[in-house]
């Protein structure tokens, strides 16, 4: 029982950061790396702001939010926007987006050290106890808000006319362009909703299990795979391979050992680029099926 | 003087690996982040037999090479599948689980403790422990491979190679088998990528899974980057100088837990430059209609 519970909190954060990459990866059209790094900045913004000025949590998410968006923003309009005009690539900007993360990771390494820093204060309480399994408070408040915040996602993809620009770009840039939706600025937008959702996964495992400056790297890699798992392009596919993954990684975890955790989640991104690269949702891609 | 001598050899040890590099992603401008991991399997294959056995270099360096291929083959056969920014997560996943068979086979690699009191080389019972006696045989290493690679380059496959990174389509059509030719070079590179760890292995006399982490084969890739994909002698210029700049930080005189911190962070910002400096094109104002010369 303890493995699901800690399969329904993995799986949601994990489709969190599926969902802030898919955005990211429609409309950018590249493996945007520097969303790793927007995800410790999350984490890091808020333990900035609970340690240097005393600020209770609840002040300290909504700054950290906005702080990464700024993050994702600077990246895109000062980077990744004007080598898109070069023509440069998608691997191109895979790299770039690397190099991002390689500086400025570093650089949180010698902002704030390299130790686990932690905004959890008082005592380590046992948890609830629901059907045979503990469950924390910091559990319960990931799920709510995930599935709060996923609901709130397709909603506003579906609904409003920013989420249908969004769409369109993810379809076809050029004709969006001919119909007189700025893309560029459509692209930032989904860079900032996208850094946005990435700094929520960040403060939530953040919350969950404390914080280093590498955080980032193997949450952004489980959001790569459940997007590809997934099928780019369909967002309730996400949660079905957000919980595919969380569920595999921690039955290995249980039976095994959790070390190789890692090695688990990529096993079945190979697995299915190999028997169903296209993904639950099937959507036709160019790149899969040359 | 030592220490000149040191760093060349290191320069020409990451020479070797740029250059296996190259056969992997430099023609075909396929990205693979699983070269740390051939580099890693062809240092362990020879770190395992040389401590255990007591093989000499001569016989564990062949050994590790088909090792690494034959670790590459099926690797090969998945990653080929997909192209362009596919083929980076799904080489870099294999990275990741090359990673973890050196972390966590206990029974065999040691994991994270690492393999230490790797012996000298010996040659003809003559060991090899002076540094410039290893210059030269670092040097006639890269040599060997600078010669295969670059006949390689000259050869039928490695002009299909280049061809069939302007495009793969038209490549075909011209009856050429694009499939097959993509992944000799993979194999061949991971297997050229293993010559190097051997060597790194037996000099450093002590690994550990750390060295071969996908970093490591991002560091590689920017070399091959810096030095033009491609080109031979651009990797070599480009891996004296990402190993010779960083050196320079030695005589800055940061202290010791920052300056890996800051070696990073300038290789990063040098892959962002070279990137940036090939590519970039500032916003060019629409209304103005520019003579076309």
């Amino acid at each position: 029982m303890q493995v699901w519970a800690n399969t329904l909190a993995s799986a949601a954060i994990y489709s969190l950061v599926g969902l802030s990459f898919s955005l990211l990866y429609q409309t950018g059209r590249f493996f945007n790396f520097s969303q790793a790094l927007v995800i410790t900045i999350g984490a890091y913004a808020m333990f900035a702001v609970v340690s240097q000025w005393q600020a209770p949590i609840w002040f300290a998410v909504p700054v950290a939010v906005v702080v990464a968006g700024a993050f994702g923003a600077a990246f895109e309009i000062g980077l990744f926007r004007t080598l898109r005009r070069g023509n440069v690539g998608s691997w191109g900007l895979l790299l770039v987006s690397l190099g991002i993360y390689t500086v400025l990771q570093n650089g949180i390494s010698l902002g704030f050290g390299d130790s686990t820093k932690s905004v959890r204060s008082g005592v380590v309480r046992v948890g609830h106890q629901v059907l045979g399994a503990f469950v924390t408070d910091i559990q319960i408040i990931t799920l709510v808000v995930c599935v709060g915040i996923f609901a709130l996602m397709i909603w506003l993809l579906s609904a409003t006319p920013l989420g249908r620009a969004i769409r369109g770009i993810a379809s076809n840039p050029d004709l969006c362009t001919v119909l007189g939706i700025n893309s560029e600025r459509t692209i930032l937008w989904a860079v900032v909703i996208a850094s946005g959702l990435g700094a929520m996964a960040g403060v939530l495992t953040a919350l969950d299990t404390d914080m280093t400056p590498t955080m980032g790297f193997p949450l952004l890699m489980s959001g790569v795979i459940v997007m590809i798992v997934g099928g780019v392009g369909s967002y309730p596919a996400l949660l079905g391979a957000a919980l595919l993954l969380a569920m595999s990684q921690h039955l290995v975890a249980y039976y095994f050992d959790s070390k190789w955790m890692d090695a688990v989640a990529f096993l079945i991104l190979i697995a299915f680029l190999i028997w169903k690269p296209l993904g639950f949702s099937g959507r036709r891609l160019k790149k899969v099926e040359v | 003087m030592e220490y000149v001598l040191h760093l060349l050899i290191l320069v020409l040890l990451y020479g070797m690996f740029a250059l296996s590099m190259n056969v992997t992603s430099g023609f075909t401008l396929l990205i693979s982040l699983a070269q740390a991991g051939f580099f890693g399997v062809g240092a362990y294959a020879t770190a395992i037999l040389a401590t255990r056995y007591g093989w000499p270099l001569w016989v564990s360096m062949p050994l590790g090479m088909l090792l690494a291929g034959l670790v590459a083959l099926p690797v090969a056969f998945v990653a080929l599948r997909t192209v362009e920014d596919y083929f980076i997560i799904c080489t870099m996943g294999m990275g990741v689980v090359l990673f973890s068979v050196m972390n966590n086979w206990i029974e065999l690699t040691r994991g994270p403790l690492g393999i230490p009191g790797i012996p000298a080389v010996t040659f003809f019972g003559y060991p090899l422990t002076a540094k410039w006696e290893w210059a030269i045989l670092a040097g006639a290493f890269y040599t060997m491979v600078f010669w295969v690679t670059r006949r390689l380059k000259q050869s039928a496959l490695g002009r299909v190679l280049v061809a069939l990174s302007e495009d793969e389509i038209f490549c075909q059509s011209l009856g050429k088998n694009v499939g097959l030719a993509k992944l000799q070079s993979f194999v061949l590179g991971a297997m050229l990528a293993a010559v190097p760890g051997a060597l790194y292995a037996h000099y450093v006399s002590f690994i550990d899974p750390t060295s071969f982490t996908i970093h490591e084969s991002i560091f590689i890739l920017s070399i091959i980057i810096i030095g033009g994909m491609g080109n031979l002698w651009g990797s070599l210029a480009a891996a004296a100088f990402m190993i010779l700049v960083p050196e320079a930080l030695r005589f800055v005189g940061l202290p010791g837990g920052i300056a890996a911190n800051v070696r990073q962070m300038l290789y990063g910002a040098i892959l962002i430059l070279v990137i940036w400096l090939q590519y970039a094109k500032p916003r060019r104002s629409s209304r103005v209609l520019r003579p076309q010369s």
